[in-house]
């Protein structure tokens, strides 16, 4: 398997489902090629906007863990975090991940 | 709570005149503009300042709306109808004789070809990226500290900006950039001279004077790539000169001199005059310096009060673009090829987005949607390399000083003359070393 599916529910509501997901990427690079609403990913996956912010469907979060010290600093200044709130971008994607579901948060 | 905004204070040279009669280019409305933003917020969001030739953006909403739609608002065009402005041909001539060449700078582009330059970078400025060099800027931030409360400590006036911020930041960019201390000194030279291109007050002789000094920046620069192409380091001049993009692709050697120039005066000017903020607001809000030391060890309060001290008092005041074809923004139509000056310091003071905005508050929620680095395709790329300075900077001086006033009245302060930064150019200060 080189690829996995992932559900995003954008801040509307729609669901959209990406089946194609390449192992490895970031899903904040899914979710901009795929044109998810919400993500933006202004500093390239650099750990530094905020603008990939979703939060991790709790049956899906021990499967990608917790944010380490650096992504929890940006996270603090984006707004509207929750305990099950990831910075995409940091999300690199593996085989465990196939069917994740996650939330994009609204920017603010 | 204004005590420290001079802006705010009676010094007010424009209150009462109709916005038509004012303009950005009034060297007291540029070292004061907290009025004036709020005047243009709140009467005319996006209006034309007819001396200065350009429509300026200033409430929140509208700021991200532009930043947000790279198609309709050209950082391209909007650059270089501002970069050396009226006297651009001039300008080009004596850097094609003189300095190697005239190279436009390849970051200030539009997509396509923006997003492949901008990848090439990115890698090297990622949060994590700057974490790792934390512990070897912490030492070069502590060795200047002390030597600041070292001199201040007899109760001599010691200069905040010229002997701790502008020092600071020039060592930062050498180390990082691989130049040696000797080059560094003439680094502040050289960025008065690129950021006097896109501030708009420079007359011929200056522009003249300026350009000899990019000349002289563009041949060090040409000869350090030449250096590293024999001889490569592990420094970030190395990296560029090496650089290729995801399909291979190479970037070429005017791209190569742009981007380089770029790195060493993109994060000067700014993370200075955001140090030089630092000092100025703990000389001048002594509870708030309190604060500051006591939380100096939790690195949360530290984060946020970095964040807060860029939006309260943002360094980048206004960059330009321009509309590559007839819209409408905040309810103001604009024609095709209209220059915007993006007014950032505004947006950060937007009372609609942010309660209180001349308040300090590292509580607020929505610290984060600041836009002191811009937001969209352009947002900053040393964003984090900037806040991991500022941060590193107020420890190791909190850490070390005390009683830390102003030792000239505030409305003595000179502020560059520019619409691009708010700068704050000498800052004569007195502290106490804690023992
Ligand atoms: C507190 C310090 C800084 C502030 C306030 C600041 C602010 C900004 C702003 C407002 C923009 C433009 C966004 C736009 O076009 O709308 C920008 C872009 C940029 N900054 Fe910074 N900056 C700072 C430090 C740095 C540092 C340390 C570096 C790198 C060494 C840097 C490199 C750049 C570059 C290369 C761009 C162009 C990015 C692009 O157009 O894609 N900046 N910065
Ligand atoms: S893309 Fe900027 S933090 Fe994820």
């Amino acid at each position: 398997m080189s690829e996995i599916k992932i559900i995003f529910i954008e801040t509307d509501g729609t669901e959209k489902i990406v089946e194609n997901a390449k192992l490895g990427a970031t899903m904040m690079d899914v979710a901009r090629a795929n044109g998810i609403d919400g993500i933006l990913g202004d500093c390239g996956g650099g750990c530094a906007c905020a603008t990939c912010h979703v939060y991790v469907d709790p049956a899906w979060q021990a499967v990608v863990g917790n944010p380490d010290e650096i992504e929890e600093m940006t996270l603090d200044m984006a707004g509207e975090v929750q305990a099950n709130s990831r910075l995409s971008c940091q999300l690199v994607l593996n085989s465990e991940m196939d069917g994740i579901k996650v939330t994009v948060a609204p920017l603010v | 709570m204004n005590s420290s905004q001079p802006s705010a204070g009676s010094a007010c040279p424009y209150s009462g005149k109709p916005l038509a009669d004012l303009s950005l280019t009034d060297p007291l409305i540029q070292a004061y503009p907290t009025s004036f933003y709020q005047t243009l917020r709140s009467e005319e969001p996006v209006h034309f300042d007819a001396k200065l030739g350009m429509w300026l953006v200033s409430r929140y909403e509208d700021i991200v709306t532009l930043l947000r739609d790279p198609d309709t608002y050209s950082d391209k065009h909007g650059y270089e109808a501002q970069y050396a402005s009226g006297y651009f041909e001039e300008f080009k001539e004596i850097l094609e004789r003189e300095g190697g060449g005239f190279f436009s700078d390849a970051i200030k582009s539009d997509p396509p070809y923006h997003t492949r330059i901008r990848k090439l970078l990115e890698k090297a400025f990622t949060a994590h990226r700057v974490k790792a060099l934390e512990p070897g800027i912490t030492k070069i931030v502590a060795d200047l500290a002390d030597k600041f409360a070292e001199k201040a400590a007899n109760g001599n006036v010691v200069d905040g900006v010229k002997e701790f911020a502008i020092p600071l930041t020039i060592a930062v960019i050498c180390e990082q950039m691989g130049i040696d201390q000797y080059n560094g000194e003439k680094i502040s030279r050289w960025s008065v001279a690129i950021t006097a291109q896109i501030g708009r007050m420079q007359n011929r002789e200056s522009m003249i004077a300026n350009a000899k000094e990019i000349c002289d920046l563009q041949n060090f620069i040409i000869a350090q790539m030449k250096d590293r192409e024999q001889s490569p380091r592990e420094d970030m001049i190395s990296d560029l000169v090496h650089a290729s993009t995801e399909d291979g692709e190479k970037l070429t050697f005017a791209e190569a001199v742009s981007l380089i120039r770029a790195l060493i005066i993109a994060g000067n000017d700014t993370t200075a005059t955001a140090i030089g903020n630092l000092l100025f607001i703990l000389a001048t809000k002594p509870e708030l310096a309190q604060e500051l030391y006591d939380n100096v060890e939790d690195s949360r309060y530290m984060n946020r009060f970095v964040e807060e001290l860029l939006r309260y008092a943002p360094p980048v005041r206004g960059l330009a673009k321009m509309t590559t074809c007839e819209t409408e923004l905040g309810g103001q139509k604009l024609p095709k090829g209209a220059h915007m000056l993006v007014l950032y310091a505004s947006g950060n003071a937007d009372e609609t987005r942010f309660e209180c905005p001349q308040q300090f508050d590292t509580g607020r929620g929505n610290l984060g949607s600041h836009v002191a680095f811009g937001v969209g395709i352009h947002r900053c790329i040393g964003a984090s390399l900037a806040r991991m300075e500022i941060n590193v900077a107020a420890k190791e001086l909190i850490k070390r000083v005390k009683n830390i006033k102003l030792a000239i009245p505030m409305d003595e302060l000179k502020y560059q003359p520019t619409v691009a930064t708010h700068t704050i150019e000498s800052l004569p200060m007195l502290l106490e070393r804690r023992v």
